[in-house]
Parts: C-alpha cells; structure tokens; sequence
C-alpha cells in the first residue's frame, strides 16, 4: 500500500500547507472505476425458484415478511427462504460492513436514498430485463436508478400529505382544503387566529430529515437538487430560493413554531395546539393511537398544495438483488412475487406499506380508505432526491442551513447559496 | 507482545496512516485505489467551519465542566469525611450512582428536568416568577444544560478518589493546625489543599481527557444541535465516519488526541510535586 507514489504524494501534500485549493484540486482520485453503465443483460429463467435464499429486510417489514415468505414457497416448493430482520438504525452500518466483507445476502430491501451508494460500491446486481416497469409509479422507480442503470425494483412507497384537523378547520370556516400556497397559508393564519391554535402547522425547523418537508415546496416551485446528468448540484436558484423563502415565512410569520419539543406532533395535533403538519401515511395510524377513536374522523389529509406544480417527496424501500448472490435467479423470481400487484395488495393487508405497483391501489382494503386514495394521488406527482453516492452527506448539511433558515433569520438567498457551497464541496461522489 | 502489536499497536498506525490517506469506504474494497495526500486531511479539517465550531464548544464544555466537576467533587468529598459517618455509606452510593447509571437512562430524567413546558427545572422557577427557556431548543442555553448534566453525571468518580485522598491525611495534620490557631477555612486551604496536590492532578486529568472527548451527552439529548451549538469534535468526527469519509475523519481523531496530550503534559507541569 505504501508505495513511492505515497511518498510522491505526501510531498505534493506537505505544498498543501501553502496551497490548499490548488493541492486539493490536483490530487483527485483518479484510479476510480467506473461501476455504473452495465446494462441489463440476463433474463430471469422460467420455472419455480429453487435452493436456499437469504433475505434481509428492517424493521416490521423484518418482522412481517416471513408471513409472506409463506405464500411464496407454497408457489415455488423447492426453495427455502431465510429473513433475518435487522434494526433500522444499525442497517446502514451493517449492509456497508457486508459489502466490504462480501457476507451480503441474496437480496435485501434498501432504503431509497442509500441505492446510489450501494451501486456505487458495486454491490448491486441490475436488474434483468422482463420486469413490468410500467406499473409502478414514476417517482418510486426512479429511485432504483442509478447512472441510468435500474437495480431492483421498488417495493413499497410513502409519500407526504398536509394533514389537518378537521373539526378545527370548520371552526377556522374553511370547507374545503387549500389548493396552492396562498390558500395553506391563509389556512394556518385561521387556524391560529380562529381556531384557537398555539401554531398553524407543525413544519421542522432544521434538524434531521427536515429536507424531506422543505424540499416538496421547492421542488413544486420547479426547484431541482441537481442538473440532468446528476453531476452537479443546483441548490442555488432563484426556484429554490422561492420555496425556501415561502417556507421561512410560516417561522417568521409566527405561523410554525422554531422550538417545538420533539416527538410530540401527535399529542399536539390530538389536543389542537398545532392542528396541521406534513407527513406520511404512518402519521393517521400514530395519531389515531395517540387520540383514540374520538380523533378517527377529524384526521383530513390534503394534497401538497400547489406553486408551478404540487410536488410531494417519495420514499419507501426497493428491493434488490446483489451482485454476490450464488442464486440469483431464485432470488430475482422472489423480487417478481414481490412485486406482483396481487402479492403487493396481500402485503399491504399484512404491513400497511403502500404498494409501489399502482394497479394494487384497486384491492378494496385501499380503495375504500377515508385517506390513502389521496396518497395514491399524490404519488403521480412525488419525488426522491436522485440518487448519488453522497446523499446521506449533502442530506446533513441542507438540514444544517434550513435550521440556520428558521431559527436565526439567515435569508432564503443565503441559505441557497450556503447549502450549494457545502453541497459542492462535499460532491456527489462515485466516479 | 504479539498481542500488543496486533491488538493495540497496529491499529493505531494504520489509523494514522489512514488520516493522510484520501480513503473513503468504499475503498475498503479496492485498497489500492487509496492515495497519499499528504496533510490534506488536517488542513481540511482545521479551515472548516463546523470543526472549528466543534473544538469551541468542545474547549466551552472542558474550561467551565472540568472546574465544575471538580469542585463539586472536593465540596461532596469534604462533606462526607467531616459529615456524620453513620451516613457515609449512603451518601457515598448515592452520588456514585450517576456514575454507573447508563447514559440513556440518565437522558430520560434529563429531558425531563429540562423540558419547556411542564419540566421540573422550569416549574420550579415558576414558583419564583422566572419564566425558564426551553433549555435543550436555545442556542444560548443548551451547553450550560448538558454541562450541568455532565458535572452531575461524573462527579461521583472524582469524589470517590477526593475521599480517599481526604483519609489519606492523617488527623494529626489537622491537629497541629488547629493547636497554632488555624481557621477552618485556613486549614483546608494551606494544609489540606496541597497535600491533595497529588490527588488533584490524577482527577483533573482523568476529567480533563474525559471531557475533551465530550460526546455522549450531546448525542442522546441534542445531536449537537440546535445549530451545531453543543457539536463536540468528537460527535463531528463520528458523523464523518458515518459518512465514509474515513481519511477526514482519523485526521479530526488525531488533532483531537495532540491536543489532549498538550493539555494533559500541561496539566502535569502545572500540578507536580515541586
């Protein structure tokens, strides 16, 4: 490892001290190989799936998945199919520690936003060609793509609604739900001002994840994270700055509160405090827990509402197959039962995960919902940030900056500009 | 030997080589794909901004929670060696506890004592007509909340040592104090203080290098928030880890490990037997 091309190296390192840019700019890595690019070339045989498969998968879907796995060996007798569940917050460390370690399992469900650093790793395999791509919706497919490869297939899928207390909202004299931007303004100003509400709505003032709520605005202000080819970031646009700004001034307006003790958006919700905020499908489930039955019908969801467009953020996990499988082709028929609309419907009754395959939306378990049809809607128009090799990173310092945004008044012009600064440095990663 | 070299020495080299290295996880894989880059990493390190934060808030929690623990830590000590001993036993236990309680545990209470609303620390104000901050949320007040938890935290192990360095001292030291007409204050000050020189030392290093790798305590209740306010550079170098940059990250390791063996040679130099 340490060659005289180190030594070489160390002594353009110690000119560094004087000329940093300039080193930091000339010793790139340059021995990087490329790893997107393969493209599909296997077909998956006919014929039931054999021989052993081990499967990972987090947290209940872990716990639920072996109910599944039932239904899968009665169609393919010959095969035995191992799940190991793993806990949500040592997944990433474990499938990172696996890859390095090659002691990875057949396949596995992945978190959207970590395909671009698996695939950077090499781990993924791609996906073979006769897959039904056209079922699923848009934006949960594109999060199996990498560098114009597609790795597995997505397996269930979330996405984010205002939700917003029903009751409250006829006290605050509002019927229906706000279409566009000024229209959730003016309902939170209502909700506060007649309705008797500590804060309009719940929005995260920074911290962790708080993208997942501030960019929907941007994007349906026709924002992007990066240029088409995924190379170069665009955070500061005067789109982006649109939806920062429209976002600060529920803070600044005294609209959402910067210093609400976490984890307690239900409480607050069920007891009126705050009476709106963003999430996902889960929330009506933990609400419904926190408030009871009497809580039940007040629960209204809307769609985020609209600038240019009415854009939601789409996650949920894939499922994918690895590189290092020595049976593959069991495994990739077990992502296809998995990604059958009758075996997505029969998972939804098993987990509540929102199938990624639209037909299953017709099975009368979520047609006949009071609220999931309109998450349904709302995934025609969701999307993930693309996926790169250093998401996780850029992720953190965006949240940095938003908390920057709301809780000390940077403005939304500074606020672009400092989240593609350190989005720069940081890069997208991979080659 | 062997074992030494494997298990401790090894390690520590290839770590320190790995901080003038550009490697990141995924060359886990492909090692050869690793570049020297000299002192890349440390300058890198040194011009950004969230370190620099980290190492503030890191010399704010050391310069107030070491004195702090400290004093704590002699005043308890003091107390129970002239205090009744039939208590000892218990008073002793009862300030150790925080001391082997799991720091999560601790965080439970925590919150609670903290929280805005209905915390106990704020309620208590309330019955004097302060209104208290949202300590954990406030930029200005959540360091001094997470010193004051450290300090409550870990002042039972520096106790324990004061202690024994308190009965160390014969009573006849005390004696011929009193005899020349020494006040209490006059006895603990030029009688007992220098001859717990020693004991001070051992305890203001072992706090000293403890706090200087301040973690814990902001990673289960702020996550070095808000605004990196309680960010220590020991949690930033951990998110670095986290995020693969493995070269970055040993570099931060091995400025932080300089800087605990100046301070702690200092401390050394400072408080020695003369």
């Amino acid at each position: 490892m340490f060659t005289h091309s180190i030594r070489r190296r160390l002594v353009i390192g110690s000119a560094a001290l004087t000329a940093t840019a300039l080193a930091l700019a000339g010793c790139g890595r340059s021995e990087d190989t490329p790893s997107g690019g393969s493209q599909p070339t296997t077909t998956v045989s006919e014929g039931p799936a054999t021989g052993n498969l081990t499967v990972w998968a987090m947290g209940t879907e872990g716990e639920n998945l072996p109910k599944l796995m039932e239904q899968f060996k009665q169609a393919n007798p010959g095969v035995n199919v191992t799940v190991t569940p793993i806990p949500w917050d040592a997944a990433h460390n474990k499938f990172t520690t696996a890859i390095t370690a090659n002691t990875l399992p057949d396949a596995a469900m992945v978190g959207t936003t970590w395909m671009g650093e698996f695939a950077d790793l090499g781990a993924l395999d791609p996906t073979p060609q006769g897959f039904d791509n056209s079922g699923f919706y848009e934006g949960a497919l594109n999060t199996t793509k990498v560098g114009g490869t597609q790795y597995g297939v997505p397996w269930y899928v979330e996405t984010r609604l205002v939700f917003y207390r029903k009751d409250l909202a006829a006290k605050a004299g509002i019927s229906t739900p706000p279409t566009d931007w000024d229209g959730l303004k003016a309902m939170a100003k209502a909700m506060k001002e007649k309705a008797g509400a500590k804060y309009g709505i719940n929005l995260q003032p920074g911290g962790d994840g708080s993208w997942q709520t501030v960019m929907p605005f941007a994007w349906s202000a026709g924002a992007n994270i990066t240029g088409d080819d995924q190379k170069e970031f665009t955070f500061d646009t005067p789109e982006m700055q649109e939806g920062l700004k429209y976002y600060q001034s529920f803070f600044t307006e005294g609209l959402a509160g910067t210093a609400l003790p976490p984890n307690q958006t239900e409480a607050q919700f069920v007891n009126g405090q705050v009476p709106m905020f963003i999430s996902g499908p889960w929330m009506a489930g933990s609400v419904a827990k926190a408030g009871g039955d009497a809580i039940k019908p007040n629960i209204g969801v809307f769609q985020i509402p609209k600038n240019k467009t009415s854009t939601s953020f789409v996650g949920g996990s894939d499922f994918v197959v690895f590189k290092s499988s020595k049976n593959k082709d069991s495994a990739w028929k077990l992502v296809k039962f998995l990604s059958d609309p009758k075996t997505q419907a029969a998972w939804f009754k098993m987990s509540s995960d929102l199938p990624a395959v639209k037909s299953a939306w017709q099975d009368p378990s979520i047609a006949s919902d009071p609220l999931l049809p309109v998450f349904g809607k709302q995934l025609e128009d969701a999307k993930a940030p693309p996926a790169i090799v250093n998401w996780e990173q850029v992720a953190k310092a965006f949240d940095t900056e938003i908390e920057k945004m709301a809780k000390s008044g940077q403005s939304p012009a500074d606020t672009a500009k400092a989240i593609q600064t350190k989005a720069s440095q940081i890069g997208t990663g991979g080659s | 030997m062997l074992l030494f070299l494997a298990f401790t020495a090894g390690p520590v080299l290839g770590s320190l080589g790995m901080s003038f290295t550009d490697i990141r996880q995924r060359d886990l894989r492909t090692p050869f794909s690793v570049n020297g880059v000299g002192v890349d990493n440390y300058v890198k390190a040194l011009q950004d901004e969230t370190f620099r934060k980290a190492a503030f808030n890191t010399a704010y929690f050391v310069v107030i929670g070491v004195p702090l623990t400290l004093v704590l830590a002699l005043g308890a000590a003091v107390l129970l060696d002239r205090g009744v001993k039939r208590f000892q036993a218990l008073f002793k236990v009862g300030y150790y506890l925080p001391v082997v309680t799991s720091i999560v545990a601790i965080a439970v209470i925590w919150r609670f004592v903290l929280s805005p609303d209905n915390g106990l620390l704020n309620t208590v104000l309330g019955w004097v007509g302060i209104d208290g901050p949202n300590w954990l949320a406030s930029k200005t007040w959540a360091m001094p909340s997470l010193i004051a938890m450290a300090a409550w935290r870990n002042f039972g192990s520096a106790m324990i040592i004061f202690l024994a360095g308190l009965q160390g001292i014969p009573d006849s030291v005390e004696e011929a104090g009193q005899i020349d007409g020494a006040g209490a204050w006059q006895r603990f000050r030029y009688l007992i203080l220098p001859l717990l020189r020693p004991t001070i030392l051992f305890t203001s290093v072992t706090t000293g290098i403890g706090y200087l790798q301040f973690f814990e305590e902001p990673f289960v209740m702020t996550k070095g928030g808000p605004l990196d306010s309680t960010l220590s550079v020991s949690m930033y170098t951990y998110n670095q880890f986290g995020f693969g940059n493995y070269g970055l990250a040993t570099s931060m390791a091995y400025i932080l490990f300089v800087v605990i063996a100046v301070i702690t040679f200092i401390q050394f130099r400072l408080l020695r037997e003369k």
